[in-house]
């Protein structure tokens, strides 16, 4: 039987980079394929990361330039599966990369492109608290440093009017509005998912006024307010009114009833908000709207201890049904039920919502190009929930990080490890000395 | 040195030794976003703020810098570990050395710029090289006699 | 012979092109002071990172044969790694180079075009002096052992020897009691499914001792240690007989598990052994034998559950209780119907996304949940109030507690013998918490399981598959590692033997020779991040790449 000794690796988050980095290590041949422009997944989102606060670029970013650097790694961003074919060992993987329209070899990424661009449009990578041109990075630092053309709004791209704007200014030539969607084949002896996961949608629950009132925020744009590279460049104030909060609400479990689960993180990551918000205003009132308090790691409680009375007053709301979010006027105001199930009310400039993890987007496609299951809940099903966790339905795919259910970095990474582990032992019983050897034990 | 130069308003010349993982990185995305930086300052690149020891700290004063800035990993962030605790520690004893020598401990100053802080690098530096600049040159500039 | 410096200005388009004035900088550089014994030869080009730029400069340093090189572009963490790379091929050591970021500390910053290339022409004059203080640097490559000692037999430890024992990798597990299986093996049932138990740990013991590859040792703890990743030398010993093994290993894995915290300790809990207050692991044992009873032999008619035991003295939650107290209450259930069940949680923690469901299947039993905000226990008396209401008594036939677990007895010393760091929680502490979560403070010693930190089964054996997979990358059998190069060194005669350089070295790179007297550097170990360089107070240190006359050098240029 032939067999593949390369690996393909979907999604360039935490988990995603460190299996390649590993496999990489193991002298694997790395095809890793990332629907964004840029490497890094959620975690470069964030300015710091629990429990010990610290950067996350700092974290991060040498694991992307190792990646990067990698000569046994071949990064294919813009890319997503589209299907595979074969057996265990033995696969093709199609991947489809849409256009960049910038050579990534020519770029040096010095950003002159962007100046003259004339497009102006919402950055979905910032949330959209922040404006990007049609050629652009989403964040400074971004890596790979290279700019994509979104076709979508390019106004020659788009057919709407002759434009070279980009392509003038681009002393390397790198900018090639003529480039093209390509379809490529690659042979992988195994596959390992890690395409992370999405964010519950808050403008689903209408009594939480997401959408509604400029004041509430999902928490990943409550992230990019914060970061020091984000659109405000860290500070902390209001969308269209630009006032700084003086009264923040965080509200936990939004989406947990809905969703069937607790999704484990949301409670550290509403208290590392509490400690954000007091770092920058040292004046506001943070309020914790919580029910239960999931700090399931050995180190998590002494993080909520030393937030707890000190950096926000913990409020415990009975029912997230009965919480509204309206406005009082000049703000917000958040009416819920206490513990003795009585109505209370705070009135506040910002809420945040922390709502939970769900399945990526994008999971129900790839389950369907990979020809694997997916649990009741959306997340990529592994073979036996209770025992082994990293093995998909389909001999040879491996899952790894939050696209096999809600967790924190640390399980993502110890998922990401394991996978790779598997995925060698895996490779080793495809080869045809094993086969031959397993022959012989059984003869003997 | 030309009457001309001498005529010239004081530059400091600052020395700033930053580690490789963060505040390098930092120094990379100031530069990347096209921030306007003193030119005051020369970046020495050491894997850890640690590596900067008191030899080498006050050679580069006797050899005329007139303001060290070290600048590493936040507490806790360190590459290494706990290198930037005891890079902190350190430079508490060399700043009563300082003292003794007749150099100002402000012309010594230990920054945390993580690699995603490139607005902060340019502050701390630019802030920092107002500061010497306030100070005036090195008084010990090539007095290796000591 | 005389030095032969090549001086490569990348103009990267506009980017330096246009914010230096580069042909100034060619102009100066031959005339710089000092160097009348160097040659120094000065030329630009468009993009050097290009293929045709690297092609360009290998064929420029055989062609000119260049002792040295300088190359003034962007910053070494874009490029350094492509001009190593041309440096290589051309053949020359790559430690005889140095890039100067004369964008984005020059071009990219100081807006005045002047300005920048005064700043420009200082930084590449104290690369060239920097260079010429560099010395050539070597890779090596050291043989390694692919063989692993796994510590502890229960089922992370159990579950990472199957995981990594193969024909051409040997496995030693030395368990020092007389059985594998650990605490696990008395479980009826595994989380989170209630369905497979006992029989998984059965399988996996059965699956230990028929595998070949791997030698199990019974009765057995470690004695020594000494050595570092890939090169281990590890002594065994019997604990009840004098019997010792010398093993040579890769990677050693520490699976020592946890204990459960005496309840007894915590206050608001008291009660006498012979009152009906049990473990949840005391539970297991009677659940998988003649069934859950009473001292009298009578099967209890109602039974109180309380969550939390310890968790604010310990400072943590143990993660897992929540979910094997739902699970404990199910076999009061199976065993009888009619029983009484009453679980007092203070937070219902259920991280994992199939916990809720068990939740509401515990809910669908019959058990009543009361939520608490305290709660105290006298004998088989529970006395608490609910959140949002007072103070109740109720009075129960038995009583389980779960009581926070805590790291197993032997860890402290485990952890001295090894010389790795504990939490302040006294488990094991991983090299970093989020990016290196089963690696510790010394490479090749791998931590899994609730040695860890408190975790269940599953974890553990995922714990136990993620160090297999460190390890099957890390150590290939027939391969070899090959350490850092820009390592610390010892200079023997200036040490004075005060041993400050091993108290901060992070990674247990450094030792101390008694015969010698002075401390020596394990180049294989050292990261070289150059913290004893720092604390060494009588100069015997040196990092190498960056020595003490190449910083000086780099200093003292800038300052001229």
């Amino acid at each position: 039987m032939s067999h593949h000794e390369s690996v393909v690796v979907v999604g360039a988050g935490l988990a995603g980079m460190k299996a390649s980095l590993m496999l990489a290590h193991a002298g694997k041949k790395v095809h890793l394929v990332e629907t964004l422009p840029i490497i890094g997944g959620a975690t470069i989102k964030n300015e710091e990361s629990f429990p010990n606060l610290e950067c996350s670029t700092c974290l991060v970013a040498p694991i992307q330039q190792e990646v990067l650097q990698s000569p046994d790694i071949e990064t294919m961003t813009l890319s997503a599966v589209e299907k595979i074919e074969g057996d265990k060992g033995n696969f093709t993987v199609t991947v489809r990369k849409a256009a960049r329209y910038v050579k990534i070899a020519d770029c040096i990424g010095c950003g002159m492109c962007y100046e003259p661009c004339p497009v102006s449009v919402a950055n979905e990578w910032e949330e959209n608290l922040g404006e990007r041109k049609a050629i652009y990075v989403p964040c400074a630092g971004s890596l790979p440093n290279v700019p994509a053309v979104d076709k979508e709004h390019c106004l020659k791209l788009s057919g709407k009017q002759e434009c070279n704007a980009c392509v003038e200014a681009c002393m390397f030539g790198a900018v090639d509005l003529d480039d093209k969607d390509e379809t490529v084949n690659i042979e992988a002896g195994a596959v390992i998912v890690a395409t992370g996961s999405g964010m519950f949608d808050a403008s689903s629950l209408p009594n939480l006024g997401y959408g509604k009132f400029p004041g509430v925020y999902t928490p990943f744009e409550f992230e990019r307010l914060f970061a020091s590279n984000g659109p405000t460049l860290g500070e902390i104030t209001i969308r269209d009114t630009g006032k700084v909060p003086a009264k923040i609400a965080i509200i936990h479990c939004v989406g947990r009833k809905e969703q069937g689960y607790c999704s484990g993180v949301c409670c550290m990551y509403s208290f590392k908000f509490a400690h954000f918000l007091k770092k920058k205003l040292p004046e506001a009132s943070v309020y914790n709207l919580h029910s239960d308090i999931c700090v399931p790691d050995k180190s998590y409680q002494k993080f909520f201890d030393g937030v707890k009375g000190t950096h926000t007053e913990m409020l415990y709301n009975s029912s997230m049904e009965d919480l509204k979010v309206s406005s009082n006027g000049a703000g917000l105001k958040v009416v819920y039920l206490d513990e003795a199930g009585a109505e209370r009310e705070i009135d506040v400039d910002m809420v945040i919502l922390s709502v939970a993890m769900v399945p990526d987007e994008g999971a129900l496609g790839l389950a369907e190009a990979l020809g694997i299951e997916r649990d009741a809940r959306g997340f990529f099903k592994v073979l036996d929930e209770g025992i082994v966790s990293v093995e998909s339905s389909r001999e040879g795919i491996f899952i790894a990080g939050t696209a096999e259910g809600p967790k924190d970095s640390q399980s993502s990474v110890i998922q990401a490890e394991a996978a790779v582990g598997q995925v060698l032992a895996f490779l080793e019983s495809c080869r045809p000395e094993a086969a031959e050897a397993l022959a012989e034990d059984l003869k003997a | 040195m030309t009457e001309k130069q001498q005529e010239r308003e004081f530059t400091p010349k600052i020395v700033g030794f930053l580690c490789n993982w963060c505040t390098y990185a930092a120094a990379d995305l100031a530069g990347s976003t096209k921030l306007e930086i003193s030119p005051a300052l020369t970046v020495i690149r050491v894997m850890c703020s640690s590596r900067v020891d008191h030899n080498l700290l006050l050679t580069t004063f006797f050899e005329g810098a007139d303001g060290i800035l070290v600048a590493g990993c936040h507490p806790g962030d360190c590459h290494y570990g706990k290198g930037n605790y005891y890079a902190r520690r350190r430079y508490a004893v060399l700043k009563k050395v300082m003292e003794g020598l007749g150099l100002e401990p402000e012309r010594l100053q230990l920054s945390w710029v993580s690699a995603s802080e490139g607005n902060r690098y340019a502050d701390v530096v630019n802030a920092f090289s107002e500061k010497i600049k306030a100070l005036g040159p090195n008084p010990i500039n090539g007095r290796s006699d000591f | 012979m005389k030095a032969k410096i090549g001086i490569y200005v990348c103009e990267c388009g506009p980017n330096i092109g246009e914010t230096i004035d580069i042909p100034r900088v060619l102009e100066t550089i031959p005339a710089l002071e000092g160097y009348e014994d160097v040659e120094l030869v000065p030329k630009s080009f468009g993009l050097l990172c290009s293929p045709a730029g690297k092609e360009y400069l290998a064929k420029e340093i055989t062609d000119n044969g260049f002792t040295h090189l300088v190359v003034a572009a962007c910053s070494p963490r874009d490029h350094n790694s492509t001009f190593i790379g041309v440096c290589k091929e051309a053949g020359l050591n790559p430690y005889l180079y140095k890039i100067i970021n004369i964008r984005e500390h020059c071009g990219w910053i100081i807006h005045d075009k002047e300005a920048a290339t005064d700043k420009a022409i200082q930084y590449i004059r104290s690369g060239i002096s920097r260079v010429l203080y560099q010395s050539e640097l070597f890779e090596r490559q050291l043989e390694i052992t692919p063989d692993v000692l796994v510590i502890g037999g229960g089922i992370a430890g159990m579950e990472a020897a199957l995981s990594l024992a193969s024909h051409d990798r040997k496995v030693y597990l030395a368990e020092k009691t007389g059985e594998l299986g650990g605490k696990a093996a008395r479980f009826a049932s595994l989380l989170p499914r209630q369905g497979r138990g006992a029989d998984v740990i059965r399988e996996k013991i059965k699956a230990v001792e028929e595998n070949e590859h791997i030698r199990v040792h019974l009765n057995t703890e470690l004695e020594s240690s000494i050595g570092f990743l890939g090169n281990f030398e590890v002594v065994l010993a019997g604990n009840g007989d004098d019997e010792k093994t010398d093993l040579k290993v890769g990677a050693i894995i520490i699976a020592t598990g946890y204990r459960m915290s005496d309840p007894g300790s915590f206050t608001g809990y008291e009660y006498a052994d012979t009152d009906e207050v049990y473990s949840s692991l005391e539970i297991e044992r009677m659940n998988g034998g003649e069934g859950i009873a009473l001292r009298s032999g009578a099967k209890p008619a109602s039974v109180a559950l309380i969550h939390c035991v310890g968790r604010q003295e310990k400072g943590y939650c143990s993660r897992i209780c929540c979910n094997y107290m739902m699970k404990i209450a199910g076999y009061f259930k199976k065993q009888s119907g009619a029983t009484k069940v009453t679980e007092f949680f203070f937070d219902m923690c259920l991280p994992h996304k199939a916990d809720q469901e068990f939740f509401d299947h515990s809910v669908g039993l019959g058990i009543d949940f009361k939520r608490v905000k305290e709660i105290g226990l006298s004998g088989t008396s529970v006395e608490f109030a609910e959140t949002g209401g007072g103070k109740q008594k109720m009075d129960f036939d038995m009583v389980v507690l779960a009581s926070a677990m805590e790291p197993s007895e032997d860890t402290e010393a485990l952890a001295g013998l090894l010389e790795i760091d504990l939490d302040e929680r006294g488990f094991f502490k991983e090299a970093h918490q989020t990016t290196d979560p089963v690696a510790t403070s010394i490479d090749g010693i791998f931590v899994v399981g609730a040695s860890q930190g408190p975790r269940g089964v599953s974890d553990s054996m995922l714990l136990a598959q993620a160090t297999a997979g460190r390890i099957r990358c890390q150590l290939k059998p027939g391969g070899k590692i090959v350490p850092e190069v820009k390592v610390s060194e010892i200079m023997e005669a200036y040490c004075t033997g005060c041993r400050t350089c091993l108290e901060v070295c992070g990674y247990g790179a450094i030792y101390f020779d008694d015969q010698k007297g002075i401390s020596i550097v394990n180049e294989a170990v050292c990261r070289g991040c150059g913290n004893c360089f720092g604390s060494c107070p009588s100069g015997a240190l040196r990092t190498k790449h960056f020595t003490n006359k190449q910083l000086y050098r780099e200093v003292t240029e800038a300052l001229k």
